[in-house]
């Protein structure tokens, strides 16, 4: 599976965290496989044309462009990122004109083999942009200016990804960049004052959301605003005098609003300490469990239906040692530069387990989040394992030769 | 270790981002184990709730059997086409979304259309009619789903080349409330459209037959009022599961045999679980636990008779007869028949009953089992009670009084319907003398000995039968004749009337009693009860004949007198004599009791005939009651010819079965 160019650097990349990984991807496979081989209709299909299958082949394709990656001295990577920020960001205005839409949301190209999401992309810009541009020496980030830079490269493809409408996606950006600012050394006032602006302003935007007549709110799509909703409990109340059908059929509507959000818990819960047994869960093969989202955001139910409480902690260690053995590099990395990508890759991973594994439990709204390696996807597979090639990058160049 | 490493690092950056990434990763860790742990059983439960449905399946009922097993009541296995829905399901959509298709395209070609007669874009609100809404969403749907079942069904008519038609309604309702189970279509399918369905079988794509249970009385009307009848009920039933979200059809006895020993027949339901998907439809199925069936209860009823007797009672005035029969072995108490008439046709309840049978049976009382449900003042045919008293007090039944063909009691005067003349015990109990008896009921036995032997006969009190139909009749106590009682009320009753009532079942024990030599019986509807397949399973439960409930306590010589008294009433010149039967010697004695309103106004009368033979060796006691208008029947001409020919019936089947003369109840 491995590429000789991985082989070549076999002695210093970390092993640990790529056993770690190949678990997952293993795991990825299995669990994909569940996921979807469910209807006789997609059982029917050719099998290099299911999911399963295309998931391996992104595993592979991701492995590779990862070791592609380790060849080159992440330096030389650095040099381009810029480019590389710019080239995301002019992607992430384009789709939104002319991306296909689905679910409501203009987030993909159909390329007709594979539709690309270039906010998958623009993260791992982002974080290298970051990283070359807080690399700078320490003082230079006392200036208020290289503060407002670094604000302004985060908040850039921020915006851009919320309009797509992809909360979730956007969201992660903030840790990312919160924390590369954090461990760049920025002073804490700025951090500060920044974690009170935003609290703010979040608080203000739930209550916004929650608590106001409807002329007042923030344009949100109808969606967004009812996950928020289901999230915080909270229901619509019926207009005065509505009839009985109506408050019926308005209880009913919110009933099914919060179906994927208590069929995931369902799915979770019902899995027990030990599970039902691979390919044995019916919560997904009955379509409880929505079909479209099981694979992908919701493939951590189909996990510990099948695998139980037992599964769970399997998959939260395996990415504990790949978060773990993150901290690790970025700690022996040679210059601040791979300790910024290194903790920015971390955060950025950690965010999506934690945005994804949370919602499947009811402590996280739900967004579209997927769960790096697990969840099907041809981007988010590729993005992740890219992010683990600069993660290995970063480990291989630690020291100068 | 990978972990503490990172948090005994002296970069407190990394260490804050090492303990942040800890914590977030221990939050998802207590979480799951809430969730997966924790509430894990909550959460199988809800899961249970929302995939699990739970169908209660009813045992097939068992047999109700004549004493040769001959089955009365049987469950029949009957089929239904129905409609499988689940199988429908990728129609269903496809019909739909072709329709949807279709309604949208219209929708925006009309808006285009108004736009260009309007020449300008439309505003939002005039825009608003064009919407595609969810109400147009789910009539469409509906639509849909009509379409794709009725063309099904359309199928199926030209298959069975019967013209079927699938009411949209009970679809749609069965959709809505019952997606799991099948949709029946046509129900009780004959042997030739089973026939045809099965040979066209290329296509069956949601559809198929269904087996069901069905009661089925072969009889129909025969032996209605003691089989009874089911009523629909679906509950379930003590000791059983009571939470199912659906039950199959279920019923229930409501009177007869079928009340009786309805958890008996009834047998254990079983249970299944259908796994349903999101939408409702059937994936799998899993039975729990399987049906038992319903024990067998076999009757003492002899059907050849009980046709005979039902058949003789109506030929007094057609269905519209009013009366019982009962047919009762002397020695055993077993009931070999009892016919009531009107009747009803038990098969008439199943499904439901209609409303043109529920009004007719309303009408006329048609359920009421007229051998033991209504009271009758016995008549003349009590005089034997009264008779036998005498002579227990010391009667001496050759003694002799003069007749003017009436007799007086204070300020009140019976009349006497039989000849002035000279009367002995015999001539009076076969001409049925009024003023013999009140002389010799109120002089020679009294009041007292009268009611001893009534209580001795268990009038006023229950036989006991399992029909749920039993009145006990009405006698009136040791006390209540002691005080307050006038020599006219004694009078009453020494003829049968005055404020006594009984049953035509109470008059065959009191006809068994004064056959079998004295002993009163508990009469006897069931026999025994089996397993639906007797060679396997619990030995069937038997319920004892002749079970002896009084002695009557009477010298053997006069119930002889009796006897003889009662022969002549048939073979001689007494009122009995339209029952006589070359070939048979049958003791009776007749009665008619006038039925009287608030206004001491004749406003009917109650004939009888009370009856057992043969006079050398007593076997059957039949009692005959048929209600009748005023002045329109007497026991000996309304009752005696339907005894006749049920004696007749007897009589043929005993010689029908040579070798076993002794009794038919050995006819096994």
């Amino acid at each position: 599976m491995f590429d000789s160019a991985l082989q070549y650097h076999e002695s210093r990349i970390d092993r640990v965290q790529v056993v770690a990984l190949c678990g997952l991807m293993i795991l990825g496979a299995l669990f994909v496989y569940s996921a979807t081989m469910v209807s006789a209709s997609a059982s029917l299909a050719p099998w290099y044309n299911q999911s399963w299958f295309r998931q391996i082949i992104w595993y592979v394709l991701g492995t590779g462009a990862a070791a592609a990656l380790c060849c080159v001295d992440y330096h030389t990577i650095a040099r381009w990122s810029m480019i590389a920020y710019w080239f995301a960001v002019l992607l992430l205005a384009v789709v939104l004109f002319f991306g296909t839409v689905r679910f409501g949301a203009r987030r993909w190209f159909d390329l007709g083999f594979f539709s690309l999401q270039p906010s998958e992309f623009s993260k791992l810009a982002f974080i290298l942009a970051q990283a070359h541009f807080l690399s700078r020496p320490v003082e230079e980030l006392r200036v208020p200016l290289i503060f407002w830079k670094a604000l302004g490269l985060m908040m850039l493809p921020f915006i851009l990804i919320l309009k797509e409408p992809d909360l979730g996606s956007a969201l992660v950006l903030l840790p990312t960049g919160l924390a590369m600012l954090f461990v760049a050394g920025t002073p804490r006032r700025f951090l500060v004052w920044m974690f009170v602006c935003v609290g703010i302003l979040g608080a203000l935007f739930v209550a916004d959301v929650l608590f106001m007549p409807v002329k007042w709110q923030v344009n949100l799509e109808e969606y967004q605003r009812r996950r928020l909703l289901v999230y915080f409990g909270t229901q619509d109340s019926p207009p005065a005098g509505a009839s009985k059908a109506d408050q019926a059929r308005l209880r009913r509507q919110q009933f099914d609003y919060s179906h994927n959000v208590r069929q995931a818990l369902i799915s979770v819960g019902s899995g027990g300490l030990t599970g039902k047994g691979w390919r044995q869960g019916t919560q997904n093969a009955l379509g409880y469990l929505p079909r479209s989202v099981a694979h992908n955001d919701f493939i951590f139910s189909v996990i510990a239906e099948e695998s139980g409480f037992v599964g769970s902690v399997i998959v939260l260690t395996l990415y504990g040692v790949v978060l773990f053995t993150g901290i690790r590099i970025a700690g022996q990395a040679r210059d601040r530069l791979g300790k910024l990508m290194a903790v920015g890759v971390i955060t950025l991973l950690f965010s999506h387990v934690f945005i994804n594994i949370g919602m499947n439990i009811r402590i996280m709204p739900v967004t579209g989040v997927p769960l790096p390696l697990l969840s099907y996807g041809g981007s988010s597979v590729l993005g992740s394992l890219i992010a683990m090639g600069i993660l290995q990058n970063v480990h291989i160049y630690r020291k100068t030769y | 270790m990978l972990i503490f490493d990172q948090l005994k690092k002296d970069d407190p950056h990394l260490r804050l981002v090492a303990i942040a990434v800890l914590s977030g990763l221990g939050v998802l860790l207590a979480g799951l184990w809430w969730v997966q742990v924790v509430s894990a059983r909550d959460y199988q439960a809800n899961l249970e709730t929302q995939s699990f449905r739970t169908v209660r399946i009813p045992a097939v009922r068992g047999k109700i059997l004549d004493r040769n097993g001959v089955a009365l009541a049987e469950s029949r296995p009957t089929y239904n086409v129905s409609l499988y829905l689940e199988e429908l399901h990728k129609a269903f959509q496809a019909a739909y979304s072709v329709k949807a298709r279709r309604a949208q395209a219209e929708l925006k070609q009309n808006q285009k259309e108004l736009e260009k007669k309007l020449h300008r874009k439309l505003t939002k609100a005039e825009r608003k009619q064009f919407i595609f809404t969810l109400q147009a969403q789910i009539l469409l749907r509906q639509q849909a789903r009509y379409e794709v079942a009725s063309n099904v069904v359309l199928q199926v008519n030209q298959r069975l080349r019967q013209p079927l038609w699938l009411n949209p309604t009970n679809f749609e309702r069965h959709y809505e409330t019952r997606l799991a189970l099948p949709c029946p279509v046509l129900t009780n399918l004959n042997a030739a459209q089973i026939a045809r369905f099965e040979e066209q079988s290329t296509s069956r794509i949601g559809v198929d037959l269904e087996l069901q249970s069905t009661r089925n009385y072969p009889f129909e009307t025969t032996a209605a009022h003691i089989l009874g009848h089911l009523r629909r009920d679906d509950d379930s039933k003590e000791g059983e599961e009571s939470f199912f979200s659906f039950r199959l059809p279920d019923y229930r006895g409501v009177i007869g045999v079928e009340y009786g020993f309805d958890k008996e027949l009834r047998g254990t339901a079983g249970a299944k679980s259908v796994l349903v998907n999101n939408a409702g439809y059937r994936q799998t199925e899993n039975t729990w636990s399987e049906a038992k069936p319903g024990d067998n209860v076999v009757t003492t009823i002899d059907l050849r008779l009980q046709q005979v007797a039902e058949h003789a009672l109506q030929s007094v005035s057609g269905s519209a007869t009013r009366g019982a029969a009962v047919v009762m072995e002397v020695h055993t108490g077993d009931i070999l028949a009892m016919a009531s008439s009107p009747t009803f046709n038990p098969n008439s309840f199943l499904p439901s009953l209609s409303p043109a049978d529920g009004q007719r049976i309303a009408e006329q009382h048609a359920e009421e089992n007229r051998a033991t449900i209504e009271n009758y003042q016995p008549g003349s045919i009590f005089k034997t009670v009264v008779g036998l008293a005498c002579l227990e007090a010391g009667l001496d039944p050759n003694a002799t009084i003069d007749n003017p063909g009436y007799i007086d009691v204070g300020r009140y005067r019976v009349h006497d319907l039989a000849r002035p003349g000279t009367y002995d015990f015999h001539r009076a109990l076969k001409m049925s003398s009024n003023t013999y008896f009140v002389d010799k009921g109120l002089h020679v036995a009294g009041i007292s000995n009268i009611v001893k032997l009534a209580q001795r006969l268990h009038l006023g009190e229950r036989t006991g039968l399992p029909t749920r139909q039993e009145v006990p009749g009405i006698f009136p106590s040791l006390k209540k004749v002691g005080a307050n009682w006038q020599d006219g009320d004694t009078a009453n009753m020494c003829i049968g009337q005055g404020p006594m009532a009984v049953t035509p079942i109470q008059m065959a024990v009191l006809a068994s009693a004064l056959a079998n030599g004295g002993k009163v019986l508990w009469p006897r509807l069931v026999d025994r009860i089996e397993t639906a397949d007797p060679t396997v399973g619990a030995p069937p439960k038997s319920f004892p004949a002749t079970r002896v409930r009084d002695e009557l306590g009477v010298k053997a010589s006069n119930l002889q007198i009796v006897r003889k008294a009662m022969l002549a009433d048939v073979e001689e010149d007494g009122t009995g004599r339209a029952a006589a039967v070359p070939g048979m010697s049958i003791c009776g004695k007749t009665g008619t009791a006038q039925v009287k309103n608030e206004h001491n106004e004749t406003i009917g009368e109650t004939t009888w005939f009370l009856s057992f033979a043969p006079y050398d060796e007593p076997r059957y006691a039949v009692v005959v009651m048929v209600e009748m208008e005023a002045r329109r029947g007497s026991g000996g001409g309304t009752c005696g010819p339907v005894a006749k020919e049920i004696y007749i019936a007897i009589r043929d089947l005993e010689r029908s079965a040579p070798g076993k003369p002794q009794t038919l109840a050995k006819d096994r």
